[in-house]
C-alpha cells in the first residue's frame, strides 16, 4: 500500500515537473507572439492564452503546495483574463470599449 | 456603415455578470479567514459592472444602476471609519475588533466578526474608486 | 490605553468624508469645514494640555501590545507640532473661501484639505516607522490632488515633477524600512531604538540612516535635494501653497528630528556632523534662490529652504540649546510661513501680478497689508522681540556650545539676507509709483486669518516666558531616548 502511495507521489512530482516545463515553454512562445504578432488580433489571442496558462500555473501550484486556498485565485484569473479579452476584442472591433449609447 | 454584432457578448454578459456578483459576495464574506476580503471583492464587483458597461453602453447602465459611484466612495469610507469609532462607544483601544458565533436559520452556526464591517467599507470604497476611474477614462474623448 | 491619541487623526478624516457628500453645496461645506476645524483645534489643545500635564499618551491600536501592534504616541514633541498644524489649518480654512473659486471648492478642496491634515497629524503621532510611511502616503495623495486642483497647464507640468520625485523617495523609504527590518527585525520605533543599541552592526545601520536621511531630506527640501520644491509649491492657489509650505516640508524635518534623536544616535560624530554642513549649504543656497527672483511667491517659497537649514543646524549640534532651538524654530516657522504665503497670495491678488517689477505703490490703497508684511518680515528674520529671534538665539547658543563658529557666521549672514529678500517685496511692491491700470480690489476677509497667525507668532515671541519651559522640556526629552522607549514599551 505504502509503495503504491509513494509511486503515485513520484508520478505526481514528475507530471508536475513536465507540466511546469511545458507551461514555461508556451509562455515564452506566447510572449514571442505578443511582441512579433503580425496583427493585433494575434496579440489579443496570445494574451488570452497567457491568462489560461496563468490559471494552469495556479492550479499546479495548488497541487504542489497541497492547498485549496488557490482555487479562488484560479477563478479570479479566469474572470480577469476574460474581461481583458472582451475589452481588447471590442476595442479592435469598434475602437471604443465603453460606448456612450449602444444604438 | 458597418455595425458590429455583439449578440454573443450581451447574452454571455447577463449570465457572467451574475456569476461575478455572487463570487464577489463570496470573496467579501470569506475574506476574514481565507483569501479574499473587501478589496478583491470590490474589484470583482467592479469587474462585473464594467462588463455590463461594455456590453450595453453607458446610458443604458446609468438607467439600470442609478447610483452615482462617486458618492459610493465616501459612504464606504464612512462605514470603514465608523467601525473604528465603535471603540469610543465601548471604551476599548481604537480599531479593536471582536467576533462571535451566531445561529442563523438557514446557514446554521456561523462566525461573525466586526472586521467584516470594516471590509464592507473597503468593498464600497474600492468599488466606487475603480468604477469612477474607469468611467472617467472612458468618458475622456 | 487612551483613545485620545487617535482623535487628531480621526476627526479630520471623518470631517473629510462628510464633506465629500456636501461638495455641491458650497455654503454648507464652508460652514461645516470651519466648525469642524475649530472643534479639532479645541480637541487638540485639550490633548496637548493633557500631554504636558500628565506625560506621553500611548495608544496601542486594536489592543495589540506595543512591539507587535501599531502604536500612536502623543508625546510632547508630536503634540506640539499637531497643535501648530491645527492653528495653521484654522487660519487657512478661514482664508480659503475668499481665495478659492467656487469651482475649485466644488471639486473636493475641503475633503482633500482634511485628508492632508489627517496625514500630517498621523505622521507626527505615529510610533511605527512603517506607519509613518503610510501617513506620508496619505498626505502625499491629498497633496497630489490639491496641487492639480484647477488644472492649469503650469500646474500639470509642475505636478508631474512633484509626483515623480515623491514616488521615487517613497520607494526609497520602503526600501530603507525593509533594510532596517532586516537588521533589527521590527518597525516599532521604540523597539528599533532599543535594538540599534544592542546589535553591533554600525556600518549597515549608518548606511540605512543615510538612506532614510536622503528620503526625509527630499521631502524636507534640504540641500542638494530642494530643486523640485520652490516652483511646484507656488503653482497652486495661495492657501494650498501655504499648507504645503508650512506642513509638508516640516513633516520631513520632523521625521529627521525624530529618527536621528531616537534611533540613529550611535554615530553622532559622523551623521550629525554632516548635518551641520548640510544645514549651512541649505541656508546659503536657499537664500541665494530667494534673492535671485522677482516673483514674490517664489521668494517666499525659497525662504522655506534656509528655515529648514536653521532647524537642521539645531539637530546637527544635538545639545539641549540646539534642540530646543530647533523645536522652537519649527513651530515659529510653520506659523510664519503660512502667514507669509497667505499674505503674498493677497498681494498678488490685489496687484494683479506676482512679478515685483510690475508692482508698486500698493501702500496707498492697502496700508494694512503693507504693515502686516513689514511685521512678518521682522518675525521671519528674527528681529527681537519676535519669535524668530528666540529660536535663532537658542540655535546659535547651541552651535557655539558645540564650537561650530562657521555655521554661526553663515546663519547670521543668511538671516540678514532673508530680511533683505522679504523687504524687497515691501520696498519694490509697496513704495514707489502705483500702477494706475490695476483696479482696486477689496481685501476683506483675507486679513483676519493672517492677523490671527501673526498674533500667535508674536505671542510665542513675547510670551517666551510661557513657551520656553515647555520647549525646553521637549529638548531634554529628545536627548534621552530612554524616556520614549520606556513609555512605549512599558514592561
Amino acid at each position: 500500500m505504502t509503495s503504491i502511495l509513494a509511486t503515485t507521489e513520484q508520478i505526481i512530482d514528475i507530471t508536475l515537473f513536465i507540466c511546469f516545463f511545458g507551461i514555461s515553454l508556451s509562455l515564452v512562445l506566447l510572449v514571442y507572439r505578443i511582441i512579433v504578432g503580425p496583427t493585433n488580433a494575434d496579440r489579443a489571442v496570445a494574451l488570452d492564452t497567457i491568462g489560461i496558462n496563468l490559471m494552469a500555473v495556479a492550479a499546479l501550484m495548488a497541487i504542489y503546495l497541497l492547498t485549496t486556498k488557490l482555487n479562488d485565485v484560479i477563478l479570479l484569473i479566469g474572470i480577469l483574463a476574460f474581461l481583458g479579452t472582451v475589452a481588447i476584442a471590442k476595442y479592435l472591433e469598434k475602437g471604443v470599449i465603453i460606448d456612450r449609447d449602444i444604438d | 456603415m458597418y455595425k458590429p454584432n455583439d449578440l454573443i457578448l450581451r447574452t454571455t454578459t447577463s449570465l457572467i455578470a451574475f456569476i461575478l456578483l455572487g463570487f464577489a459576495v463570496y470573496l467579501l464574506l470569506a475574506g476574514h479567514n481565507s483569501p479574499g476580503g473587501g478589496f478583491v471583492g470590490g474589484l470583482v464587483t467592479s469587474a462585473a459592472v464594467i462588463l455590463m458597461y461594455m456590453a450595453y453602453g453607458m446610458e443604458t447602465i446609468a438607467k439600470i444602476i442609478p447610483v452615482n459611484f462617486r458618492t459610493v466612495i465616501p459612504v464606504g469610507l464612512l462605514i470603514a471609519v465608523g467601525t473604528g469609532l465603535g471603540s469610543f462607544v465601548f471604551d476599548v483601544p481604537f480599531l479593536s475588533h471582536t467576533f462571535g458565533y451566531f445561529n442563523v436559520p438557514i446557514f446554521g452556526k456561523i462566525e461573525l466578526a466586526t472586521a467584516m464591517l470594516f471590509d464592507i467599507g473597503v468593498y464600497l470604497t474600492v468599488l466606487g474608486v475603480t468604477i469612477t476611474i474607469i468611467l472617467n477614462i472612458a468618458n475622456d474623448q | 490605553m487612551s483613545n485620545l491619541a487617535v482623535l487628531p487623526i480621526i476627526i479630520p478624516l471623518i470631517a473629510g468624508i462628510l464633506l465629500a457628500f456636501t461638495n455641491t453645496n458650497v455654503r454648507l461645506s464652508r460652514a461645516l469645514t470651519q466648525i469642524l476645524t475649530v472643534v479639532n483645534l479645541g480637541v487638540v489643545s485639550f490633548i496637548a494640555w493633557k500631554v504636558f500635564q500628565d506625560g506621553t499618551i500611548v495608544l496601542e491600536t486594536g489592543d495589540w501590545i506595543a512591539p507587535y501592534g501599531i502604536v500612536l504616541v502623543a508625546d510632547s514633541l508630536a503634540i506640539t507640532l499637531v497643535l501648530t498644524t491645527n492653528i495653521i489649518a484654522t487660519a487657512a480654512v478661514f482664508y480659503a473661501p475668499h481665495s478659492l473659486s467656487i469651482e475649485k471648492e466644488k471639486h473636493y478642496f475641503y475633503p482633500f484639505y482634511f485628508f492632508l491634515i489627517t496625514g500630517v497629524s498621523g505622521a507626527f503621532l505615529t510610533g511605527d516607522l512603517f506607519n509613518l510611511f503610510v501617513f506620508y502616503e496619505v498626505l502625499l495623495m491629498a497633496s497630489y490632488a490639491l496641487i492639480v486642483l484647477g488644472g492649469n497647464k503650469v500646474q500639470l507640468r509642475e505636478s508631474i515633477k512633484y509626483v515623480l520625485i515623491n514616488l521615487f523617495s517613497s520607494v526609497l523609504f520602503v526600501t530603507a524600512i525593509a533594510f532596517l527590518y532586516g537588521v533589527v527585525g521590527t518597525v516599532n520605533m521604540a523597539q528599533i531604538a532599543e535594538r540599534v543599541q544592542e546589535v553591533e552592526q554600525f556600518g549597515i545601520l549608518t548606511t540605512i540612516a543615510i538612506l532614510l536621511f536622503f528620503v526625509f531630506g527630499t521631502k524636507a527640501a534640504l540641500f542638494p535635494l530642494y530643486y523640485w520644491m520652490p516652483k511646484s509649491y507656488i503653482v497652486p492657489n495661495p492657501v494650498i501653497s501655504a499648507l504645503f509650505g508650512a506642513l509638508l516640508t516640516k513633516v520631513g524635518i520632523y521625521s529627521i528630528l525624530r529618527v536621528f534623536s531616537l534611533i540613529f544616535v550611535h554615530k553622532i560624530d559622523l551623521t550629525h556632523e554632516t548635518f551641520i554642513w548640510i544645514a549651512g549649504l541649505t541656508m546659503i543656497f536657499g537664500v541665494i534662490g530667494a534673492l535671485s527672483t522677482n516673483n514674490i511667491k517664489l521668494i517666499i517659497a525659497y525662504n522655506i529652504i534656509p528655515a529648514i537649514g536653521f532647524i537642521m543646524m539645531g539637530i546637527g549640534t544635538f545639545n539641549q540649546a540646539g534642540l530646543s532651538g530647533s523645536v522652537y524654530y519649527l513651530v515659529h516657522d510653520m506659523i510664519i510661513k503660512t502667514a507669509l504665503f497667505l499674505l503674498v497670495g493677497v498681494i498678488a491678488y490685489v496687484a494683479g501680478t506676482s512679478d515685483l517689477r510690475k508692482m508698486g505703490g500698493l501702500i496707498h490703497h492697502y496700508p494694512v497689508l503693507g504693515w502686516l508684511l513689514f511685521i512678518s518680515a521682522f518675525v521671519l528674520a528674527g528681529i527681537p522681540p519676535f519669535s524668530g529671534f528666540i529660536g535663532k538665539l537658542l540655535l546659535l547658543k547651541g552651535a557655539l556650545q558645540g564650537d561650530h563658529i562657521f555655521i554661526v557666521i553663515i546663519a547670521l549672514l543668511s538671516s540678514l539676507l532673508i530680511l533683505y529678500s522679504v523687504m524687497k517685496i515691501f520696498i519694490r511692491g509697496f513704495w514707489g509709483e502705483e500702477n494706475p491700470l490695476v483696479e482696486k480690489r477689496t481685501t476683506k476677509g483675507f486679513i483676519a486669518p493672517i492677523v490671527f497667525l501673526l498674533l500667535f507668532s508674536i505671542f510665542i515671541g513675547i510670551g517666551a516666558e510661557f513657551i520656553y519651559p515647555a520647549i525646553d522640556s521637549v529638548a531634554v526629552y529628545l536627548l534621552d531616548p530612554e524616556i520614549y522607549i520606556d513609555s512605549v514599551l512599558k514592561e
